[in-house]
């Protein structure tokens, strides 16, 4: 059977990690001009029950996308090739609407999942948000024996470190999760928001500062790449898996019954940029089939998408964005 | 007039020192008493939840807020630009109110209010929150933190008054981060204060608008407004805010009567050009009449700015001459030590009052009146 370059390479870099190899910190998501996939699953098993997905089926899917993503031969070899055992690993949810249309507990733990089959520690997993309150009233009881569910108001002085990172335009003090792990997870829900037009995966790290609330002038613009930009996400970032189960088209951030589309779906990438691309795109199709504005005609056109691209974060350009459908 | 700039000398510098310790060492107590009680251990801070005033309902269960020109259109779960509202399933709450972050007792010159009850002390209080980023805040430690994030402490309004008056506190003073963004929980300690006697007084950014502030206007004593510069690109690219705004609320202040006083704290190349000292300082005097006090303050290195070091002592008295010059009668310079901190009478150039740091000496003041040429002398003496 004939065997692709890119193949036989993930193959010799499995090979490398069974025999011991030193830790493998893996590259930054494609750049530019580069193609970047978004693995898009749908299916009817991915729908909410209860306001929440069923487990086996957001890890079987889940497995299928991520395969597609990393280019590995298997579940655990992509898993592998994304985090290295003896990292500390941070699995940023978006809880802040509550069960309806938070991060959902069926798929955070086919992650962990994910995790531990790659050699993650328990202990060296981390599921956050901004509060032990909003992740409790999500469905993530806090813990801090085994696997850490934890709010970042679980440390002293509200959590957050005393120091100023500024990055482009955003000054601020990061969440102490940010400083404690090595690699990041990004699992947003796929929602409107009033604002910035869109909330997916790279305004989902709104949540790992202390002032979310003095960056929303401008759609938000260009404060969620600038924040993006800054080597606390930028660098740590592997992997976004979107929680597309249940899309929220209109009305966001919170629950909006109304405009709440039992979508099914799963977004899965490593290029930031091209997984919120794809996911406005999504839900501007379906605004579309509602009979509802454009965001652009709207005036709440997410260009921070666009602001990330040219700091080179990821691809807004369908040309360099590969869509898998699983 | 006596308005040059002289070197403070060693035994004036020590004749004050014993009145400045004093009120060192009176600000320092803890308080007691009537004093504020800290949140039980896991207290639930609805205490510090309350409907807001001034905002509009919109569809969708959106709101606008109509508290500062920002205008907030705030969607539900989220807050307003300050941080410290919260639009809960359509309708507008501000999430501090009666429980500030932050409470002492400072000479009232230290807010810088220098022509109202000079010498006596102010009840300071401040919550979390500002409707700015000013890259320079010297208190960005609370103001640009949200309330859950900071040690807050349960003071209502009455209590407020009664730690004011157990002090022996002649006002009391909202200051330290924004108190606009805690408008409902100022007000009320206003219209308390007008009652019992103890007037309150709002250090402010003037980041309102016109219909809030002309109703705080009714009940506070004096205000004293932080301009921050002269021109919109400071206030866009310094403080995520607008200049326009500033300027109305000053007239507002001037229209409705009330005593207030400003303060500019000037940073080197930024806002310490002469021309634009010298157009707002001709606007002032145009607009707001040559008796509001200006002062000029020393800017420190701190949050996002710190690669501009602190102004330069001369830049200050450069900007009072300026000042001085363009008609204003009483200028200051604040956060040096320095001969122009003392009021001095705008006609025979007298001492009416000594000034070093924040401790003061009315000495040539006889009711409103210099007591050596019988000048009226602005402001609120007792």
């Amino acid at each position: 059977m004939t065997i692709t370059r890119r193949e036989f390479s993930k193959k010799l870099l499995a090979a490398a990690i069974g025999l011991g190899a030193p830790a493998y910190l893996p590259a930054a998501p494609s750049p530019p001009g580069k193609e970047s996939i978004v693995a898009l699953a749908r299916s009817t098993r991915l729908q909410r029950v209860n306001h929440q997905i069923d487990k086996a089926a957001a890890a079987e899917y889940l497995s299928r996308a991520l395969v597609r993503v990393a280019g590995a031969p298997s579940p655990t070899a992509a898993w592998q090739s994304l985090f290295s055992a003896g990292e500390t690993v941070g699995i940023k949810l978006s809880c802040l609407p509550g069960p309806p249309l938070s991060s959902s507990k069926g798929l955070v733990m086919a992650i962990v999942d994910g995790l531990l089959s790659a050699g993650i520690k328990e202990t060296r997993i981390y599921i956050w948000d901004r509060t032990g309150r909003e992740l409790e009233n999500a469905g993530f009881k806090p813990s801090y024996v085994g696997i850490n569910i934890v709010g970042t108001d679980y440390y002293i002085n509200g959590g957050y470190s005393p120091n100023i990172e500024i990055s482009g335009s955003v000054g601020t003090c990061f969440s102490k999760i940010m400083e404690t792990v090595d690699a990041l997870i990004s699992v947003p829900v796929l929602k409107d928001h009033d604002l910035a037009g869109v909330s997916i995966g790279m305004k989902n790290f709104y949540g790992a500062i202390h002032n979310p609330n003095k960056y929303h002038g401008n759609r938000c613009d260009p404060y969620v790449a600038d924040l993006c930009n800054h080597p606390f996400i930028k660098n740590k970032w592997r992997l976004t898996v979107c929680d597309a189960s249940r899309v929220q088209v209109h009305n966001g951030p919170a629950f909006s019954p109304r405009y709440a589309w039992e979508y099914g779906g799963l977004l899965v990438g490593r290029d930031p940029v091209a997984l919120d691309y794809v996911g406005w795109q999504i839900i501007e199709e379906r605004r579309k089939e509602l009979g509802l504005k454009s965001l652009v005609m709207e005036n709440r056109e997410p260009t921070y998408i666009m602001s990330a691209a040219k700091l080179n974060l990821g691809n807004a350009d369908m040309k360099f964005i590969q869509k898998i459908e699983i | 007039m006596n308005n040059d700039h002289k070197n403070v000398s060693r035994r004036s510098f020590l004749k004050f020192c014993g009145g400045a310790l004093t009120a060192c060492a009176a600000c320092s107590l803890p308080l007691k008493g009537a004093g504020p009680r800290p949140l039980a251990a896991g207290a639930d801070k609805k205490t510090g939840v309350k409907e807001a005033k001034y905002f509009e309902k919109l569809a969708e269960k959106k709101i606008q807020c109509a508290l500062c020109p920002h205008e907030c259109r705030v969607a539900d779960l989220e807050r307003g630009t300050c941080g410290v509202r919260e639009n809960r399933d359509g309708t507008y709450y501000t999430l501090v109110y009666g429980t500030p972050c932050s409470a002492n007792i400072d000479p009232i010159e230290k807010k810088p209010l220098f022509h109202y009850f000079p010498g006596t002390e102010a009840f300071s209080i401040a919550t979390a929150g500002c409707n700015f980023v000013c890259k320079f805040c010297q208190n960005w430690e609370i103001s640009q933190k949200r309330p859950e994030q900071v040690e807050s402490i349960d003071l209502p309004p009455e209590r407020v008054i009664a730690v004011a008056r157990n002090r022996g506190c002649k006002t009391v003073a909202h200051t330290y981060t924004e108190p606009v963004i805690y408008y409902e929980y100022m007000l009320d300690c206003a219209i308390l204060g007008k009652q019992e006697g103890v007037p309150n007084v709002m250090i402010s950014n003037g980041y309102i608008r016109e219909k809030p502030m002309r109703e705080l206007c009714r009940r506070l004593g004096a205000v004293k407004i932080d301009l921050k510069a002269f021109t919109e690109k400071f206030y866009a690219e310094m403080c995520a805010g607008k200049l326009k705004p500033v300027l109305d609320t000053l007239k507002v202040l001037k229209d409705e009567g009330i005593w207030f006083e400003i303060v500019v704290l000037l940073i080197p190349t930024l806002n310490d050009g002469v021309k634009e000292i010298s157009d707002m300082t001709q606007w002032i005097v145009k607009e707001l009449g040559p008796d509001v006090p200006l002062h000029f303050s020393r800017y420190y290195p701190t949050f996002m700015l710190k690669n501009i070091p602190p102004t330069p002592p001369e830049t200050l008295l450069a900007a009072r001459k300026i000042s001085l010059d363009n008609g204003v009668k009483f200028v200051y310079v604040g956060n040096i030590l320095s001969e122009a901190e003392s009021t001095y009478c705008p006609r025979c150039g007298k001492t009416l009052i000594e000034r070093m740091r924040f401790v003061a000496r009315v000495t040539g003041l006889k009711g409103n009146k210099c007591k050596y040429c019988s000048e009226t002398i602005p402001g609120v003496f007792g």
